[in-house]
């Protein structure tokens, strides 16, 4: 026993590792850049200038200045520096020309030469005169930054070629927007392709973002939502609330009504009434909570289809304000919570009364049932003193099983009914990519599953002997 | 989801424990114990019923005419559409700038549902009810299940979700069965201590994935980013990417082969498969699936195939284990010793002699999957994730209702078809679980 406890916690660790790099990894494949979002977010339009410098702060105080991971295994061609690259959508331009050509060094003089082009564009005097030739410039130069197409770039350089050329006021820009055109030639002609084709390894140490995030998970520490800045730990509890509330009471009622229900069909099987039950306990379970949900949100929440319908509000926790007395806002929230508790405790119910139909039916069929029933003893004192105590703890294990169940399961209620839960926080974060967001919700996830399951099977061995853990040979 | 985790214990624990069987008429048992079930067998005609509308879809619901006679020439456009979609047909000039049904047709046989699941009634926009009034030619062109916001037909849209419900079933359980029997049975075949092969193949086989990976993903990685900025592209660069894996994977083994004869390279190693495998299948099933799906199709390109293809990769764990059991049991038996006796490879005694003898628990874990994949991406359209916003699916019309109320019918229809669906695969399940081990039966 002692040594499958070791065992389970043993694969703990790696489960959770694994589960985490599929997170982080799922991030940093997503589209489109945390930091931009939240730089415009912040300062709306301001200056170049400032703006530039919102990104760096911003990128450096999520860590996203950092190398991904501990290494990488990649072409001999990328440098181990690109990370230094601090706006995304230039890194993944640059690592573009790489893959197109392979020469690090040349690839760089050309990013370089085309940065400083960019800082004087945008340091250059302002003059009503010239102001719309200088930002067609700065566009073409935006362009550049973010293209790896051979067409495009040349598209853009001759365009600020001509420009340049052409204005005498910008004049002053021509060794550099020369330098550039004659950098971006050297990084065609000088390609070494086939560096692309070396494998290399290369080491970042523990300074990566990796390191960094699940260090910080494991203290506490999760981060800030990109959305709104507000901490994730704080944004996860308000929601952690509402759904735990959802899913005691939808549990408790569950094992309340299901305990009786399946004992009493046990108890009279194949008669008319096991029958009946059992059916329509197979068609509840077998109905998606998520269109009863829609049901009863279409024909019970207003008066569309008859005014004496419109029982229940159609969505949200509770339109009183927080002054309201408790006991008038606990009501009006359990008015509200009807309907999602309602759906989802319907499943579990047909759920738990079907497993417990079946464990009273192995009991009963055994041999301490029949000498009780031969002692004379009353029908009563058989089925629940002897059989039904032993039939209820498989019962209770489940508990262990369904909770984390209920917790994932409660998504589809939590987005019909608008209920600011885990399962809709989930959904919204993962719809706006809110990452930090959706990292810890499926690192919490993942550890109640799996506390879940390993509680499980302990009760499970605790109260059945006869179940061993041990290596099978 | 459906197959809790004790009962998947259970059923577990009855394949490792049933006895060997003399007789080879076990299939004819499974089958007569099957047919011996009712709701069963009535849940298989309705699922061979639901297979027929997936299957014609196309000519029980297309704005096009089945056969239409034009100006003395007969067509049969639900046929050529299948050619045009091809590239290799083309559609006369004639029916690109008028609607189909503005024709005069000498002569024309409309399907069933004389509308197709994108097409739009403009008359009829706007949520029109079945019993509503409805601006239509006669009742031929009634719209039996109502219409949507944008004036598509209900029913059109019912029976095209049907193909897509049932397609992503088998494909996804598809691709988790196979995962699931592949590292299933090798678990079970080889145990803990049976696997085992040259040092110096175990090495050159970690260093073949390694470069193989590379060469096929890093190496390639703007090509395949290429082809997926392009869109047609990135199915054939995947594959090809997936052939020099594979390619390496094979080269690997080959060399092996040839210097395994070297002394001190050819030592044999152990390698615990069925450990590896089992500690695989937790850390898949302590990941929250659901939530999984959600952020990964949530990165995805919207589209039916990736959703298919997520649900399959997540999915496989129980197959795993169902044929891990089977397997366990099947090796010790005589044929399989005769079969080693003989000299035949393991390749061979594994796909010729064991599988196909441990297919039959696979068959229930494949009829609960295909309930649960249906179950998930009917959910994953109904939250509007990961299924392009012009697909017509069932969850996306259940998903309709909620925007507007009084549309009852699309609160009812779409939702009693993924419940009759997902109830019948249930039952099929069950009743193949309880033909498998009688003693099951509750």
């Amino acid at each position: 026993m002692f040594k499958y406890i070791v065992q389970r916690l043993i694969i703990f660790l790696p489960t959770l590792l694994a589960v985490s790099l599929v997170a982080f990894s799922l991030s940093k494949l997503a589209p489109g850049d945390p930091v931009e979002l939240l730089v415009k977010g912040q300062s709306g339009e301001s200056g170049q200038k400032a703006s530039v410098q919102a990104y760096e702060e911003v990128s450096r105080r999520l860590g996203l200045d950092l190398p991904v991971f501990y290494g990488a295994l990649t072409t001999s061609a990328f440098p181990d520096t690109l990370h230094l690259v601090i706006k995304k959508s230039e890194r993944e331009s640059l690592s573009n020309l790489i893959s197109q050509y392979g020469n690090w060094p040349q690839i760089s003089d050309y990013y370089l030469s085309l940065k400083s082009l960019e800082r004087e564009v945008a340091y250059f005097p302002v003059d009503t005169a010239i102001s719309l030739m200088r930002n067609t410039i700065s566009r073409h130069v935006k362009d550049l930054l973010i293209n790896n197409k051979d067409s495009r770039i040349a598209f853009a350089l001759s365009e600020i070629k001509t420009i340049v050329s052409d204005s005498s006021s910008l004049n002053t820009l021509q060794p550099l927007a020369t330098q550039v055109a004659d950098n971006y030639a050297k990084v065609k002609s000088e390609a070494t392709v086939f560096k692309n084709y070396i494998p290399s390894l290369n080491w970042y140490g523990f300074k990566n973002q990796y390191h960094h995030w699940i260090t910080n998970f494991f203290k506490g520490d999760f981060g800030f939502s990109y959305l709104d800045s507000r901490p994730v730990g704080g944004k996860m509890w308000d929601a952690l609330r509402w759904t735990l509330i959802i899913n005691f009471i939808s549990i408790i009622l569950a094992y309340l009504i299901a305990i009786p229900i399946g004992v009493s069909t046990a108890v009279k099987k194949d008669g008319l009434y096991d029958r009946v039950v059992t059916t329509v306990l197979f068609i509840l379970y077998s109905l998606p909570s998520f269109w009863i949900g829609t049901l009863l949100i279409v024909f019970f929440t207003t008066s569309e289809y008859s005014p004496w319908l419109n029982w229940f509000p159609t969505g949200g926790v509770t339109d009183l304000p927080s002054s309201t007395p408790f006991f008038t806002r606990a009501i009006d929230i359990m008015h509200h919570l009807a309907l999602p508790i309602f759906c989802v405790t319907y499943g579990s119910f047909a759920f738990i009364s079907r497993q417990m139909r079946g464990g009273m039916l192995t009991v009963i069929r055994q041999d301490y049932i029949r000498t009780a029933k031969a002692k004379g003893l009353e029908e009563k004192s058989i089925v629940w003193k002897h059989a039904f105590r032993n039939s209820l703890f498989p019962i209770i294990t489940l508990f262990a099983y369904i909770f984390p169940a209920a917790i994932a399961g409660a998504v589809t209620i939590e987005v019909i009914y608008s209920i600011p839960g885990m399962g809709k926080l989930a959904v919204d974060s993962i719809v706006a990519r809110d990452w930090p967001v959706v990292f810890t919700i499926l690192m919490f996830a993942a550890i109640l599953t799996m506390i879940g399951n390993l509680v499980a099977d302990l009760l499970y061995a605790l109260a059945d002997p006869r179940v061993s853990y041990g290596n099978k040979k | 989801m459906f197959l809790g985790k004790k009962k998947a214990q259970q059923i577990e624990n009855a394949i490792q424990n049933t006895p060997p069987r003399s007789d080879q008429s076990y299939w004819a048992n499974v089958k007569r114990q099957f047919y011996k079930n009712r709701l069963a067998v009535w849940s298989l005609r309705i699922f061979y019923a639901i297979l027929f509308i997936a299957v014609f879809a196309d000519f029980l619901s297309n704005e096009r005419p089945l056969v239409c006679k034009l100006d003395g020439k007969v067509m049969f456009p639900v046929l050529k559409q299948y050619s045009v979609s091809l590239g290799i047909g083309q559609w006369e000039q004639q029916f690109v700038t008028k609607r189909w049904n503005e024709h005069d047709y000498q002569f024309v046989i409309w399907p069933t549902i004389p509308y197709s699941s994108t097409s739009i009634d403009k008359l009829n926009r706007s949520f029109v009810g079945p019993f509503d009034e409805q601006r239509v030619k006669s009742l031929r062109w009634k719209h039996l299940l109502g219409t949507d916001e944008l004036g598509r037909d209900v029913a059109a849209g019912m029976i095209h979700g049907t193909r897509i419900a049932i397609s992503v079933g088998i494909i996804a359980m598809s691709i988790s069965s196979l995962i699931g029997i592949f590292l299933g049975s090798i678990a079970g075949y080889f145990g803990d201590n049976r696997l085992q092969m040259s040092r110096i193949r175990l090495i050159l086989n970690l260093i073949g994935i390694v470069l193989g990976v590379f060469y096929a993903f890093i190496a390639r990685g703007y090509a395949l980013g290429e082809g997926a900025a392009e869109g047609g592209g990135f199915m054939m660069q995947l594959l090809l990417s997936f052939g020099i894996l594979f390619g390496m994977m094979i080269l690997v083994n080959l060399l092996a082969s040839g210097l395994k004869r070297l002394p001190g390279l050819g030592k044999r190693v152990n390698i615990a498969a069925d450990l590896l495998v089992m500690r695989l299948i937790e850390v898949f099933n302590s990941i929250p699936g659901l939530l999984l799906i959600l952020s990964i199709v949530a990165l995805t390109k919207p589209s039916i195939v990736n959703v298919m293809i997520i649900i399959g990769f997540i999915s496989w764990t129980s197959i795993a284990r169902f044929i891990r059991a089977e397997l366990l049991r099947i090796r010790n038996l005589e044929y399989i010793e005769a079969a080693q006796a003989m000299g035949f490879s393991e390749a061979r005694i594994i796909f010729r002699h064991a599988i196909p003898n441990a297919l039959t628990p696979v068959l229930i874990t494949i009829a609960f999957g295909i309930a649960s994949a249906i179950l998930t991406e009917a959910f994953l359209s109904f939250l509007g994730i990961g299924v392009a916003a012009e697909e017509v699916t069932w969850g996306s019309l259940l998903n309709l209702a909620r925007s507007n109320f009084p549309a009852w019918w699309l609160a009812i229809f779409p939702g009693t078809a993924i419940f009759i669906t997902v109830t019948i695969f249930n039952l099929i399940g069950e009743g193949l679980t309880d033909a498998l081990d009688p003693r099951l039966k509750q």
